[in-house]
């Protein structure tokens, strides 16, 4: 898992060196910035439409830290009847819930009442193509 | 005494291919589960609920095909690719429980707990099993004790117990846990050792354990003697936290299906070699000795059994791929026989030694040899830019019929970007 971008500040090689070569630190790493935690941290890909609401789409890479434990808002991956699934995660007078992605709650899944389902990671960033 | 020096804690993940597979598919969490090695040739991992069928580590596939279609047993082939990245997250994040830690195979790992008191043991070992589990998704037991045998002892109770954790320092059940353990499951005993022990009535770990020490020596080897000691608590074997690097490297396969051409296992042969010439670069090793070896199935052996294996040693150590398979291929053909149905090629690189710098020989200028070291380190990194095999040479072939059956692979690649997991938004 390495993504590197390269960062060019001088492009020619020919005439007056470019005075900015002195303050190129290294090229940009993704990676660092946007994974925290390496061992616990997955790439994952999106399947279906239900978050389209808080903007994650069909096809999307998530970026999944398995580590963390959720806040109110955060965007989980739940395994749900057998299944991993990417949900919302709402706390509501001392009782969480399931969403899917808007924050006008329709489709509601109280924790509390299945303590069967079980977060298996918070999403931390979405990559999506434009 | 009220420090211990010696207090090493074995860190084992519970049927780890199998907890692999079922990371990223939790319909398999609770159902029998198996992985087959490769070719589905045997079974090399089981889930609990498998275990509870019958199902023995090793087994041929076809012998337990009933047992598997009787009772919905979910099977796998190897993904060693996954296995290898969970494995490599297992230990990162394991290292952050001790600075001194050996990593023993792909699921297991040996920890200097020296600095933990003794009354905290347990703690860090909940501890070390809860970030585990959480960070990686695999779930592992404990045995911590004085010495790498006992600790590898304490783990095997473990794995039977519902904490999954067991901590034999300073512990009165100490005796109570070895008695459970037979002398056949002890780290170190091996079958020859097994039987003189049974013939002598020493049946489990508390047996050997109070074995006089003359008679173990009189009776076995310095090895028989080190694991009677460390069972006593006296360590013998020490932590090894700096991997020693490889005197000799193997890398074979069976086929998916029989191989009869000569042109087949050419190919075969040439790409086994570039995996492991790749291998000992990367160690900055060069080698002494080519091995080939071919063979045709064993349960065949009353018609048409046939195996051999040749060695070269080379003139001149080297680690050059276009070399090396040079030799590997000269080496195979004259083993080769028409008329055989071939099921497994390998190759060994013996006498493996550290290349240091370039040397220069008679022979340097003639064969460009840095050029060629400069290929090689082309090569190399090209292949781990872009993926294994992205270039290769020509022997090595393009379409590798003979490749391995993996029919029941999960085809899940934590570390291949093509190949991540999904999760469903409904």
């Amino acid at each position: 898992m390495k993504l590197l971008l390269p960062f060019h500040l001088n492009k020619v090689g020919s005439g007056f060196p470019s005075p900015a070569t002195d303050y190129v630190e290294d090229d940009i790493d993704l990676n660092i910035h946007l994974i925290k935690n390496i061992p616990s941290t997955f790439l994952i890909r999106v399947q279906g439409k239900s978050m389209n609401g808080v903007g994650i789409h069909d096809g999307d890479l998530l970026i999944v830290d398995k580590s963390l434990n959720p806040k109110s808002f955060s965007t989980v991956i739940v395994n749900i009847n057998e299944e991993l699934v990417i949900k919302t995660f709402v706390k509501e007078n001392n009782q969480s819930f399931l969403t899917s992605g808007s924050k006008e709650i329709e489709d509601k899944i109280n924790l509390t009442e299945n303590p069967e389902i079980l977060i298996w990671g918070i999403v931390t960033y979405v990559i999506h193509a434009l | 005494m009220l420090y211990n020096k010696n207090k090493i804690a074995l860190v084992d993940c519970n049927s780890f291919y199998v907890s692999c597979e079922r990371l990223f598919n939790p319909s398999i969490a609770k159902k029998p589960v198996i992985v087959l090695s490769s070719n589905d040739g045997c079974v090399i991992s089981r889930s609990t609920e498998a275990k509870i069928l019958g199902i023995k580590m090793g087994e041929p596939y076809f012998k337990v095909k009933k047992i598997v279609k009787e009772n919905d047993v979910r099977t796998f082939s190897t993904n060693f690719s996954l296995y290898g990245d969970i494995s490599r997250r297992v230990m990162k994040t394991l290292k952050q429980f001790s600075p001194q830690m050996e990593i023993y195979s792909i699921d297991e790992a040996f920890l200097d707990l020296s600095s933990i008191k003794d009354e905290d043991l347990l703690e860090h070992a909940y501890n070390i099993r809860e970030t585990i589990l959480k960070w990686t998704g695999i779930p592992t037991s404990i045995g911590i004790a004085k010495t790498k045998t006992l600790s590898k002892t304490a783990n095997y109770i473990a794995k039977k117990e519902k904490s999954g954790i067991i901590n034999l320092v300073n512990s009165k059940q100490i005796d109570e846990i070895l008695s459970r353990v037979k002398i056949n499951d002890v780290w170190g005993v091996g079958r020859q050792l097994t039987k003189l022990y049974i013939k002598n009535g020493i049946n489990t770990a508390y047996d050997l354990k109070n074995v006089h020490n003359g008679w173990i020596k009189k009776n076995t080897n310095v090895f028989g003697s080190r694991t009677a000691m460390e069972l006593k608590g006296i360590s013998c074997v020490s932590l090894e936290p700096h991997q020693e690097k490889r005197k000799s490297c193997c890398v074979s396969r069976s086929f998916g299906k029989k191989v009869k051409k000569l042109e087949e296992l050419n190919e075969a042969v040439a790409t086994h070699c570039l995996n492991a010439a790749e291998k000992i670069r990367l160690d900055n090793q060069t080698v002494k000795r080519i091995t080939v070896f071919i063979r045709t199935s064993p349960f065949q052996k009353d018609k048409n059994y046939y195996a051999n294996s040749k060695d070269i040693d080379l003139a001149i150590r080297t680690n050059d791929s276009i070399e090396l398979v040079k030799q590997a291929l000269f080496a195979l053909k004259k083993i080769y026989k028409q008329g055989y149905q071939y099921q497994k090629t390998g190759i060994i690189f013996s006498g493996l030694k550290d290349s240091g710098n370039f040397n220069e020989n008679l022979f340097s200028k003639i064969n460009n040899e840095e050029k060629r070291i400069r290929l090689m380190k082309a090569i190399d990194n090209t292949n781990m830019k872009y993926g294994r095999n992205s270039l290769s040479i020509a022997q090595a072939g393009y379409k590798k019929n003979w490749n391995a059956k993996r029919q029941h692979s999960s085809k899940i690649d934590t570390s291949c970007f093509n190949l991540l997991p999904a999760v469903r938004a409904l």
